[in-house]
């Protein structure tokens, strides 16, 4: 009797357990999966599918804020130029010259199409960096037009978007004004989708609904998206777009997958075919991991506005730096994943004829620091503020995150042992974090900055008295006026030495406390290929990507 | 009946009406604001501020917010900019629930099975099993539960797909990951309850009238001993319904409940909004569907109430 009773509840259980979810809508993943564990080979089809583990904030091409948007429009946009690893090849652009002065460029546009057909035109570049720039539209990276003429102006209201300096001399022809000539212009508008060209009668038909999936646009690049539904975004080749022979892949895939070790476990069972790894993990697959550098930099900020006189002693911060043993420092916090740094400018940014780094003669710290030399200063500090050792206390906000705590931690422990001193760690939220960056609540601040273009001027500004990074509070007349000079130089080999100088002028300062350049490890099916890495807006690179046999 | 239901639901439009105006101005109160980028200029962030309306008083913003309510309009993200936050709820509840159905499904069934079974063995080798389990599935976290089958499953054995939610076969372990507690839980209230009241005087007489043992179990035993699971499965079926934040993150499953918590990070404010809104909704009607069960189940509340 009993037994029966339970068979029967089991078996209820389980014909509902069957039922169940039927009456609830499914995940429609339209033509998404790509059937089961489908590689490229199964089907004959040539599939890339990575993930991302942060997700694409908007589909606006004018709204993008963040690396993955970027990423995402890198194939789905085509600008005037595109920038592929740091070269700048032709895009809807096939010529273009520059006046003498640098100031004024006139881009020659090729016939090419929309996804719908349509062709690609002056005035739809016109429109869309005027959208870009107008207030009413608040686009989040607006800055960066900043370099067009009457950029700023637009920006704040004080003229119309008619003012910009951007205009359409026909169809095809296209004239841009800058504000002062910028060296790495073409390379900049190469990398982001906000000065790619936009149909003002698709964003006035789906007004503030324009982007907001995948068939609320038309698309000018590489491959249209095919569905942006459920965290997972399908890009398919555009049939217009106008090289399309260099166009490799019958379809990518990208997956949404915020937890490191899920995307992992994902590419080991074959549901990817691109994986980073997290930190933990890297020791695990030594030998089978490639790596690429992402232009991202971990340091320490002082307040310069801090309260703490010791703070405000060149002498006491330089011990600081010497005291940091920085090869120590890059095993015990990034186990060893990194690339230890003295400097602030990341050392892969493109320099005049080799990398930024290559041509450097920077005089940084040493890399396993110093202590003698720590110790040397830190009398003198003494000296000067009339103190003992044990008498000062520092102390460093950082933010919440494991790695963080490690960094200052690490900070904190070879500071107290090599100069005798108190250091305290402070942990507070991101967004407080910022909060106290902006309003200058600390005395030394977590920092980490990345390129937005392809130029170290996008790190040095951050010492720029009046510019709105100097979350230091940094004044030194000296690196304004080399910094502005920079601006106006037209000579590359010149203006480079300017910004090195500059660099050195920090470096010497102890304006900062460098730690390390961020590498991210990755695996990689062997069928792929043509992936392309770059340190700046465009991290992976996998418009050109194909799977080989 | 209906009296009470009616009263009820003008509680929970009172009590959602707090709720959101209670959350409203505190997660202003939040440090930093939707716009924590570094990289944001004073002017852009200027722009954005008066794209989204912070350039007017709070109180005007409250009453707009309010208006727009009542319209059905939640607003537009501040994190995803182009999408509203209806839109966002609207793509993700429906993976969420669905996962969420499966797992209860699981979850209640086996677990009244369990809790009957070890009550009617008291003491027996299936009681000490199900203790086991109801200990287990209570104490070990879920992300270690989704951690544990996605490595057994997935990787190791290759039965089932690691992550994602793309057909019948990604539901099972996030489903089995996610009833695990439910499941345990379930079964412990059950047993609990089964054994009070086999211990009462009703059952006793029914006994001594002469039933059979599985009339007893199936018609006086259970039906009086489900009060108390009921009891506990109004807010159950809310939070397995709207999405968890450790189970979805582990199986990358595109639902709501990376929302609860990226939201509040991001200070994404109507997102926030829409969500409290939205939840709170959710678990007041299910505990207002448990309350009208109750009247079914019991008769002693129908007559209570007249």
């Amino acid at each position: 009797m009993k037994r029966r009773l339970i068979a029967a509840i089991m078996t209820a259980a389980m014909a509902m357990s069957l039922l169940a979810g039927c009456g609830v809508p499914k995940s429609n993943s339209s033509g998404g999966s790509s059937g089961g564990s489908g590689d490229s080979g199964a089907s004959g089809e040539k599939v890339f599918r990575f993930s991302t583990r942060t997700e694409p904030t908007t589909l606006d091409p004018s709204k993008g804020n963040c690396i993955p948007d970027t990423e995402l429009q890198n194939a789905l946009t085509e600008r005037l130029v595109r920038n592929v690893k740091g070269e700048v090849k032709e895009g809807i652009a096939e010529k273009w010259e520059i006046s003498d002065d640098g100031l004024v460029y006139t881009f020659h546009l090729r016939d090419a199409k929309w996804s719908d057909g349509e062709p690609i035109t002056a005035e739809q570049f016109v429109y869309s960096w005027r959208r870009l720039m107008d207030p009413e539209t608040a686009a989040p990276f607006a800055y960066i037009g900043e370099y067009i003429k009457n950029g700023r102006a637009v920006e704040v209201g004080d003229v119309e978007p008619e003012e910009l300096g951007v205009k359409a001399i026909d169809d095809k022809t296209l004239e841009v004004t800058l504000e002062h000539p910028t060296a790495y212009f073409l390379s900049m508008m190469g990398l982001s989708s906000l000065f790619a060209p936009l149909r003002q009668d698709i964003v006035e038909k789906y007004g503030k609904d324009f982007a907001a999936d995948a068939e609320k646009n038309v698309y000018s690049g590489p491959y249209v998206l095919t569905s942006s539904a459920n965290q997972k975004w399908v890009f398919e080749p555009n049939e217009n777009y106008w090289d399309k022979d260099s166009i490799k892949l019958d379809r990518a895939e990208m997956s949404y997958v915020q937890n490191q070790s899920t995307a992992l476990a994902m590419y080991e069972d074959g549901e990817l075919d691109f994986s980073e790894i997290p930190s933990a993990d890297a020791p695990n697959y030594e030998g089978q991991d490639h790596t690429y550098r992402n232009g991202n930099v971990d340091y320490f900020y002082y307040n310069c506005d801090s309260e703490n006189e010791a703070m405000n002693n060149i002498d006491f911060r330089l011990a600081l730096n010497y005291a940091i043993n920085r090869n120590s420092y890059n095993e015990l916090v990034n186990n060893g994943m990194f690339t230890p740094s003295t400097g602030l400018v990341f050392s892969g940014l493109s320099g005049v004829e080799k990398t930024y780094g290559e041509e450097s003669t920077l005089k940084g710290y040493p890399m396993d620091g110093d202590e003698a030399k720590a110790k040397e200063h830190l009398d003198k500090a003494l000296k000067a503020l009339g103190k003992k050792a044990s008498d000062i206390t520092v102390t460093i906000t950082t933010t919440d995150s494991d790695s963080a705590k490690k960094q200052a931690e690490v900070c904190q422990e070879m500071w107290k042992t090599a100069l005798g001193i108190n250091v305290e760690v402070n942990q507070v939220t991101y967004a407080e974090m910022l909060n106290r960056q902006a309003s200058g609540e600390y005395e030394i601040g977590w920092g980490g900055w990345g390129a937005d273009y392809d130029d170290p001027y996008t790190y040095l500004e951050l010492f720029k008295s009046d510019s709105p990074y100097n979350y230091s509070k940094y004044v030194n007349d000296e690196v304004d006026e080399l910094l502005t000079a920079t601006q106006t130089e037209t000579d590359a080999q010149k203006r480079m030495d300017m910004l090195h100088e500059v660099e050195q002028i920090l470096i010497d300062e102890a304006a900062f406390f460098p730690q390390a350049e961020r590498e991210v490890h990755y695996l990689v099916d062997d069928d792929v290929e043509g992936l392309n890495f770059f340190h700046c807006s465009i991290n992976l690179d996998w418009v050109y990507a194909d799977i080989v046999e | 009946m209906r009296k009470y239901i009616f009263k009820r639901v003008i509680a929970a439009i009172l009590t959602v009406w707090v709720l959101i105006t209670v959350v409203f101005f505190l997660v202003r109160l939040m440090p930093g604001d939707p716009f924590t980028n570094p990289k944001l200029t004073p002017e852009v962030r200027e722009n954005m501020e008066s794209y989204y309306g912070f350039d007017k008083p709070l109180i005007v913003q409250y009453g707009n917010y309010m208006v727009n309510l009542i319209k059905g309009d939640f607003g537009y993200s501040m994190k995803f900019t182009n999408k509203t936050v209806a839109n966002i709820i609207g793509e993700t509840f429906p993976f969420s629930a669905d996962l969420g159905i499966r797992a209860l499904v699981l979850a209640v069934s086996f677990g009244l099975v369990l809790g009957i079974v070890s009550a009617r063995n008291r003491g027996k080798g299936i009681d000490f099993f199900c203790v086991i389990v109801a200990v287990l599935g209570t104490s070990i976290p879920d992300f270690i539960m989704g951690a544990v089958l996605q490595y057994g499953f997935g990787i190791k054995w290759g039965l089932l797909p690691v992550a994602r939610y793309e057909g019948i076969e990604y539901t099972i372990l996030p489903a089995c990951a996610l009833a695990f507690y439910t499941l345990a839980s379930v079964s412990r209230i059950m047993r609990a309850s089964m054994l009070e009241v086999a211990s009462q005087d009703y059952i006793k007489t029914a006994r001594s009238k002469g039933l059979g043992e599985f009339r007893i179990t199936a018609k006086h035993q259970i039906r009086n001993a489900i009060m108390p699971v009921m009891t506990v499965m109004g807010p159950t079926v809310a939070s397995v319904l709207t999405g968890t934040f450790v189970i979805e993150s582990i199986f990358a499953i595109p639902g709501m409940g990376k929302h609860y918590v990226d939201s509040v990070s991001n200070n994404d404010y109507s997102m926030v909004l829409g969500m409290t809104l939205f939840y709170g909704v959710f678990l007041i009607f299910c505990n207002l569907v448990v309350d009208i069960l109750y009247g079914v189940a019991d008769p002693r509340v129908r007559i209570g109430e007249r």
